[in-house]
Formats: C-alpha cells, sequence, structure tokens
C-alpha cells in the first residue's frame, strides 16, 4: 500500500461513499455501542421470567422469540452486549497495557532480557489463545474477572511483539539519539520521545484484536466458564439455548448471529483502517 | 498485521455443525419388537444420563447409576410390584419374633463371575466391609445403625443379628448398598471404592471395559440361571452385550438415537418428547421413581432461614405449577411432600395447603423485617439483601435441574425480591461448601425404595444428609417409630406426622416435583422395563433386540 505514487482522485471520492459491507459493519457497531452504554432504552428487563410463556418462537411481542424461562430474547441480546463487549474491551485494554509495558521493556534493555522476554512471547504464542485462557481460569476459577484477565493475559504476546518491534525501530531514530545527547532523562526519553512513536499501530491492531477478545470470551462463556447465569452474555446464551435447538432455533442462533455480525464488524472496520493508515505511520 | 483472523467463521462453524448434529433425521431398523418374540444374541448400546462416579454397589448414590448395578451385581431379596419383597439370592428369610434376628436361607447354587462361590461366609464379608471405617459411613449410619453382627450358621445360612427391631434391614438387602461383591475382590481390587472391572458380581453380564467419560461395557454371564421369580424369564440374559454410552446432553441423546446411533436412551426432556412419540420409529416409557421428591432443604441453621417467617415466604414466593409447566412443558408430577405420590407413605392431605401465594410472602418479609429494597429490586435488611445459595453439584444434576434452579431464581426475585443464588460446581466444591454451611437452600432427591431410608437420613438429627440444620427430638422419634415398626399401618401414622411437621408446622422443605424417569428406544428393542416399586430403568436382563 505504501506505494511513491500520488493516489489517484478516484479514490478519494470512494472514501466519502463507503462501501456497503462497511457502511453496514459501522451500523452493527454503532446498534451494539448502544447497547452497551444505555442498554434499557432498547428493551425491557432481562432477567424478567415468565414460566408461562416459554420457547415461544419470534412475535410482534417478542420480536426474537423467548427462552426457556421465558424470557425475551431481543432484551437479553441486548443487555447481553454490555457484558460480551465490556469484557471484549476490558482484557484488550490490558493486553495492550501489558503489551506496551512489556514490549518497551524488551525494546529497551539489554540483550539478556530482551532474549528473555521474546523467546516467552513467542512460548505463549505458539499456544492457542483458548488454550492460555483457559489454564489461567483453571488456576484462578471462574467468573467474570478472571475471564477478562485471562483473555487479556492470553492476548498480550501479540502486542508485546509489534510494540517491541516497534521499539527497536525507534531507539535508532535520530530524534532519539539527539535526546540521548542533549542529555535528556531515561524517564524522558521513554515517556517523551519513544512511547508516542511506538502507539501507531496500537490503535488499529486493538480494533482487530479486540472482535478476537469478544469471540474468545463468548467461547470461554459457552463452557460455562464466564458470567453466571442468569446474566445474559452471548455465549452463555448460545450455551443455555443449545438444548433446545431443534425445537426453538432463536434462543441460540440469534444470541450467535450478535456474536458474528459485532466480531465480523469489528474485523471489517479494522481491516479497513489497516489498509488506509498503514505505510502511514511507521 | 497481516495475519488472517478466523474469528467470525469459527463461530460460524459452530453454529453449523451444532444444527447439523441436532437435526439429522430419523433412520434405523423398521422391524418392529413390539409384536416379536424375545430372541438371544445381539449387541445393544444405551446412552445414559449420568456417568456413574463409583461402580461399586456398596458405594451406590446416583439414581440414574441404578440400571448399571443390576447388570453385574444382585441383592438377597429383590422388590415387588407393591414394595414388598421377593427372594434373589435368598430362597427366604425368617424373623423372630422379638424382631431382632433375621434369618436368611442362601440359594447354593450361585457363584461369582470370577468362580467364587456364593455362600454365607461371601455374605458376611459384605456386610463386614461396611464396618471398614471410611467405607460407607451413611449406609453404615442409616441402615446398618441397628446391626449388631452377621452369624454364618452354615453355608446356606445366614442370621443378621440386630440391637434393636429395624425393618430399614430389609430395604437395605435388596438395595444396590446390599448387592453381593465376590468376597475375593473385596480383598484383592486395588480401587475398591471406584469398582469397575475387577469387582465380580453373580448378575447376568460381566463388565468388561470402563472408560472414563465415555463408556462402560457389559458381556453375558453364560453361567447365569439364578434370575427373581419376577425377572420375566429364567437362564442367562438375550443380550450378548451391552454398551453404555455417557452423553450428558440431552439434544445430544435424541440425536444419537434418532440418527440410529444408539438403540436406546434415558432421561428424556420434556422440550423432546413429542419428537419421539412422533416418531413412529420410536417408542416412549416413562416411570415415576419411589422414594423422596426432588425438593428444596431450607438451612434452618443460619440467617435468613432460621426465621420461620422467611421459609415460609420463600416458599410462598414460588408458583411450583408454573415454573414445572415452563420448564417441563407440563409432563413433572408436581410434590407437595417430602415423600414421593407413588409411596405407601405418602401424606396427600398435604395437597394444595401452600405456595404460590405473592401477597403471603411479601407479607411474611415485611413482617420478618426485610422490607427496605436495593438498587436491584431485591429485598435488604440491615443493609444486608436478602441472598440465599443454592450449591448443584453437577453429577447429580438431572432432569435440566439447573434451568429449574434458574427458574425458581426469576420466580423468587420477581414475586418476592429474594435473590437465589445458584452456583453449578463440580461434586468437591458442592460437598466443601455443604461441610462450610456455605448454602441457605440444598436440593437433593433419593429413589430409596423404602422412603424411610430417604427420611432418616434427611430429617433425623444425626442423618448423614441433614442438610436443613434443624435437630428436633419430636421428629426424631417419630423417625425411629416409622423405622422400628413392622406394622404398616404404625409406620404410616408416623410418617404421616413427619410430612406435618417438617411441610406444614416448620416449612422446612419446598417439594417441588416427583422424579420420573424415561425411556425412548427403537422399536426393535424389547424387554425394555421399570424396576419394580424404584420405578427406575431396570437392568438389560430382559432386554433384547429383534434380527
Amino acid at each position: 500500500m505504501s506505494l511513491a505514487l500520488p493516489r489517484p482522485a478516484t479514490r478519494r471520492l470512494s472514501l466519502r461513499i463507503p462501501r456497503p459491507g462497511l457502511a453496514l459493519a459501522g451500523i452493527v457497531l454503532g446498534l451494539a455501542a448502544a447497547a452497551v452504554l444505555w442498554p434499557s432504552a432498547f428493551a425491557g428487563d432481562p432477567l424478567a421470567a415468565d414460566p408461562l410463556r416459554v420457547l415461544e418462537g419470534p412475535s410482534a411481542a417478542h420480536w426474537f422469540g423467548t427462552d426457556q424461562l421465558g424470557r425475551d430474547v431481543l432484551d437479553r441480546v441486548v443487555h447481553g452486549a454490555r457484558h460480551s463487549l465490556s469484557i471484549g474491551v476490558a482484557a484488550t485494554l490490558i493486553a495492550v497495557g501489558a503489551g506496551l509495558l512489556l514490549g518497551l521493556l524488551a525494546g529497551l534493555t539489554h540483550r539478556f532480557a530482551d532474549e528473555a522476554l521474546s523467546r516467552t512471547f513467542d512460548a505463549l504464542s505458539a499456544f492457542p489463545l483458548v488454550l492460555l485462557a483457559l489454564l489461567f481460569i483453571a488456576i484462578a476459577g471462574t467468573g467474570t474477572t478472571s475471564l477478562i484477565v485471562a483473555i487479556g493475559i492470553a492476548t498480550t504476546p501479540h502486542y508485546a511483539r509489534v510494540v517491541r518491534a516497534q521499539t527497536l525501530v525507534v531507539r535508532r531514530a535520530p530524534y532519539v539519539t539527539h535526546a540521548v545527547a542533549f542529555g535528556a532523562s531515561r524517564t524522558r526519553l521513554v515517556l517523551r520521545h519513544v512511547l508516542p512513536n511506538v502507539l501507531g499501530p496500537i490503535p488499529v491492531l486493538a480494533m482487530i484484536g479486540l472482535g478476537e477478545a469478544i469471540l474468545i470470551a463468548a467461547g470461554l462463556s459457552f463452557l460455562g466458564l464466564g458470567p453466571q447465569p442468569p446474566s445474559p452474555e452471548w455465549g452463555a446464551m448460545l450455551s443455555e439455548g443449545r438444548g433446545y435447538l431443534h425445537i426453538a432455533w432463536w434462543a441460540s442462533v440469534l444470541p450467535g448471529c450478535a456474536v458474528t455480525a459485532t466480531v465480523i464488524s469489528l474485523t471489517v472496520i479494522g481491516r479497513h483502517l489497516q489498509n488506509r493508515f498503514e505505510g502511514r505511520i511507521q | 498485521m497481516r495475519r488472517i483472523r478466523p474469528a467470525a467463521a469459527v463461530i460460524a462453524l459452530t453454529l453449523i455443525l451444532t444444527t447439523a448434529a441436532c437435526s439429522s433425521g430419523s433412520s434405523g431398523s423398521t422391524a418392529g419388537a413390539e409384536a416379536g418374540q424375545p430372541v438371544s444374541g445381539g449387541s445393544l448400546t444405551w446412552a445414559v444420563e449420568t456417568e456413574p462416579i463409583t461402580f461399586n454397589p456398596h458405594q451406590y448414590a446416583q439414581a440414574k447409576a441404578r440400571l448399571l448395578v443390576w447388570n453385574t451385581f444382585e441383592a438377597l431379596l429383590t422388590h415387588d410390584s407393591r414394595g414388598g419383597h421377593l427372594p434373589w439370592l435368598s430362597t427366604g428369610h425368617e424373623v423372630s419374633a422379638d424382631g431382632k434376628i433375621y434369618t436368611f436361607k442362601l440359594r447354593t447354587d450361585v457363584s461369582f463371575s470370577d468362580g467364587t462361590k456364593f455362600d454365607a461366609a461371601a455374605v458376611k464379608a459384605n456386610v463386614d466391609q461396611f464396618l471398614v471405617e471410611g467405607y460407607n459411613p451413611t449406609v453404615l449410619a442409616v441402615q446398618l445403625r441397628n446391626l449388631d453382627r452377621v452369624e454364618v450358621v452354615d453355608p446356606a445360612t445366614v442370621a443378621f443379628h440386630l440391637k434393636q427391631p429395624d425393618v430399614l434391614l430389609l430395604d437395605f438387602l435388596s438395595s444396590p448398598q446390599g448387592a453381593q461383591v465376590s468376597p475375593k475382590s473385596l480383598k484383592e481390587a486395588k480401587n475398591l471404592k471406584a469398582g469397575g472391572p475387577e469387582l465380580a458380581g453373580t448378575g447376568p453380564f460381566i463388565l468388561d471395559r470402563y472408560t472414563a467419560g465415555q463408556e462402560v461395557h457389559f458381556t453375558r454371564n453364560p453361567a447365569y440361571n439364578w434370575a427373581p421369580a419376577n425377572a420375566g424369564h429364567t437362564g442367562p440374559a438375550y443380550l450378548d452385550e451391552i454398551t453404555y454410552r455417557f452423553l450428558k446432553e440431552s439434544s445430544v441423546r435424541v440425536g444419537a438415537l434418532t440418527s440410529g446411533q444408539v438403540q436406546v436412551i434415558e432421561g428424556v426432556p420434556a422440550t423432546d418428547e413429542a419428537l419421539i412419540t412422533a416418531n413412529r420409529q420410536l417408542s416412549l416409557q416413562r416411570g415415576l421413581n419411589s422414594g423422596s421428591a426432588y425438593s428444596y432443604y431450607l438451612n434452618t441453621a443460619h440467617a435468613p432461614f432460621d426465621d420461620l417467617r422467611v421459609r415460609q415466604a420463600f416458599r410462598e414466593a414460588v408458583d411450583v405449577e408454573a415454573v414445572l409447566t415452563g420448564v417441563y412443558r407440563g409432563s413433572a408430577t408436581r410434590a407437595w411432600s417430602v415423600i414421593g405420590p407413588t409411596s405407601p407413605f405418602y401424606d396427600s392431605t398435604l395437597e394444595k395447603t401452600y405456595s404460590g401465594d405473592t401477597a403471603k410472602a411479601n407479607r411474611l418479609l415485611d413482617e420478618a423485617g426485610w422490607t427496605a429494597r436495593d438498587a436491584e429490586g431485591f429485598r435488604t435488611k440491615d443493609g444486608k439483601r436478602l441472598t440465599v445459595r443454592l450449591v448443584q453439584s453437577a453429577p447429580f444434576v438431572r432432569d435440566r435441574r439447573d434451568v429449574l434452579a434458574q427458574a425458581v431464581q426469576a420466580a423468587v426475585k420477581q414475586s418476592a425480591g429474594i435473590d437465589l443464588n445458584v452456583a453449578l460446581v463440580d461434586q468437591g466444591t458442592a460437598t466443601k461448601a455443604l461441610a462450610d454451611g456455605e448454602y441457605e437452600v440444598f436440593d437433593n432427591s433419593r429413589a430409596d425404595t423404602d422412603a424411610g431410608a430417604a427420611l432418616n437420613l434427611l430429617l433425623h438429627s444425626g442423618g448423614a444428609i441433614n442438610r436443613t440444620g434443624l435437630k428436633d427430638p419430636a421428629l426424631d422419634k417419630l423417625l425411629e417409630e416409622g423405622q422400628a415398626s413392622g406394622d404398616q399401618a404404625k409406620r404410616l401414622a408416623a410418617y404421616q406426622q413427619v410430612q406435618k411437621l417438617v411441610i406444614t408446622d416448620q416449612a422446612l422443605i419446598l417439594p417441588l416435583y416427583a422424579p420420573a424417569d424415561q425411556v425412548a428406544s427403537a422399536t426393535t428393542v424389547g424387554g425394555l422395563s421399570f424396576e419394580p416399586t424404584a420405578g427406575v430403568p431396570g437392568s438389560a436382563y430382559n432386554v433384547w433386540l429383534s434380527k
């Protein structure tokens, strides 16, 4: 993408009228964000059970039908957004934070520490993310907090490696060597000169990583390792509804669609941003 | 940066696979077994809901594992269809005039599958095994509480000497715990408590292979020729071999049956019953279990259930009828007492005396001081939320009891602002929570053939699973009366008083439903039945496959 030629004018035009896929992804994410910030504006009580109206199909009263306890599936999907997305966001924040710290440490300290940290990242990257997260949950126990921390830790090496690579480039940049020559303190050097220039690719990376974090969170919740019933969480809803799949597909398929749509949207938008900015960010 | 993320693909694929697995159409043979005569031979695969935590019958604790026990092991007595006893490995028994000595004449033609002869010494070895410390304290404390000693009179005669009259001895001798294990394996088994292929029994099948988490395999015992009179036929079993596969998920079991991977399943959820009955290749049978009803026992040892009004309120807050209709689609039988409705000791006058009165629940809670409400709508007192905890042990969860718990959770929240906290955990965690008193609600049902055994365990102040914390001498006395008397009328009177006391006076228990078993099978399978009195699926002795 980083061509030296000037961009043709049509390219700019196509950005103003986004592709339909991109627009759709934007709408999905907009809805998801609204559901996270203000769920009660769109949906009723996700825990209100009605034992006399269980497993009813989609209707005018219940757009997404009802689940095995007679709860409105749409209400639960909307409220579930907060659980599922906030777990993903929190886990990604942890991963980015830890990744930055460890990546800087590896990139800036002497050879031995760098080797040790890098090989650790490599070793951890060799494990599937879900396995790492499971390992942590096995030690720390189930629950929302440990789920967040587990996914955060499991995805840290990914960010740390990128930060380390960036740091190695930045530390040899002229402005850093000049700052050293001017006698800047080590803290100032890191915070003022290295860190801001390392941050570049992180937002885009985090955007795509967020989708992955949400997916792992839903997967682990599906296994019963996340928020406990009756919390409306997408993965947990999928899991609870799967026993009724052949008589009430809506109770599990629709929460599943919510996960799928969100993750695809995040990936589409993340990819788009990546394509736009790649080459401009160093 | 260029890594491709299979993000969405994974979950989409999962969805597709689950859909495919569950919607596969029905197939299977067209031959019907209903009209045919039993034939020998063939191998059957049967999917069961619960994997036994042990294969040692003495350690038996899961009603769902009962059908496996009787394949390999047998007891001195068996049940007829009306709660009485029939000889099995015995030929008859006599009770002394004072009710303290039970003398059994044993069959002389029986041997264990490891070649050991079955005789009075074997019976003594089995009972003596219970005296080993820590082997099975529950049985020792209830069924064998009054046992003094076992005497080998001659190889074919054994006498049980009791400290005081106790009719539960007969229940023990007809229960899986009273099943006879080869004395040789009792001595030599490396892992006696877990059981498995190294324990030999006298039953019509021999357990020869067990793969944890997957299946257990039995082959026919060709020497078997000592079936009880009500077994349906004599001689060896019909099937050459039988495999029980452990399929925990009900939808997977139903799918395995409709796709012909297995011929029999047990534990058919109410929501799937229509699917089975609509299919002409399949048939469905139901049996109500004996013993105690599936109930919530309220822990009176600490707040908030130390207050009778809160216990009553909890019970009134649940519209059991509506909850059962929702979860079981009307196929569950509601329980009104701690004893199941099929038991001869059931007190039907308790029906419709409580439950479902929301206004009363709220009034009682107000009176008890739980007046304030927090942000989530739960009642509070002195800043503490009205929270009660139910800890469910996963190996004992059947019939979607976890979903039922969530329905009750929603009901008590909506109608009275009670926070029922449900945790589904492994057995170790559950045992610890119960031992530490970290619970307010305990859920249980027992499939004892004599309900008295269940009541002793659950309600007696010394009962091994007395989780209510209630220690009432009057209650203990009634339970002891029920255990000591051989007179059915006296027992009935005692147990009716017990039920009045714990259900009406103390509001100690919220009975939910009478456990039932459902067995669905391909029509090529014949001879499936429920065990008389116990009401659980019987052993595979009579089962046959049409060719």
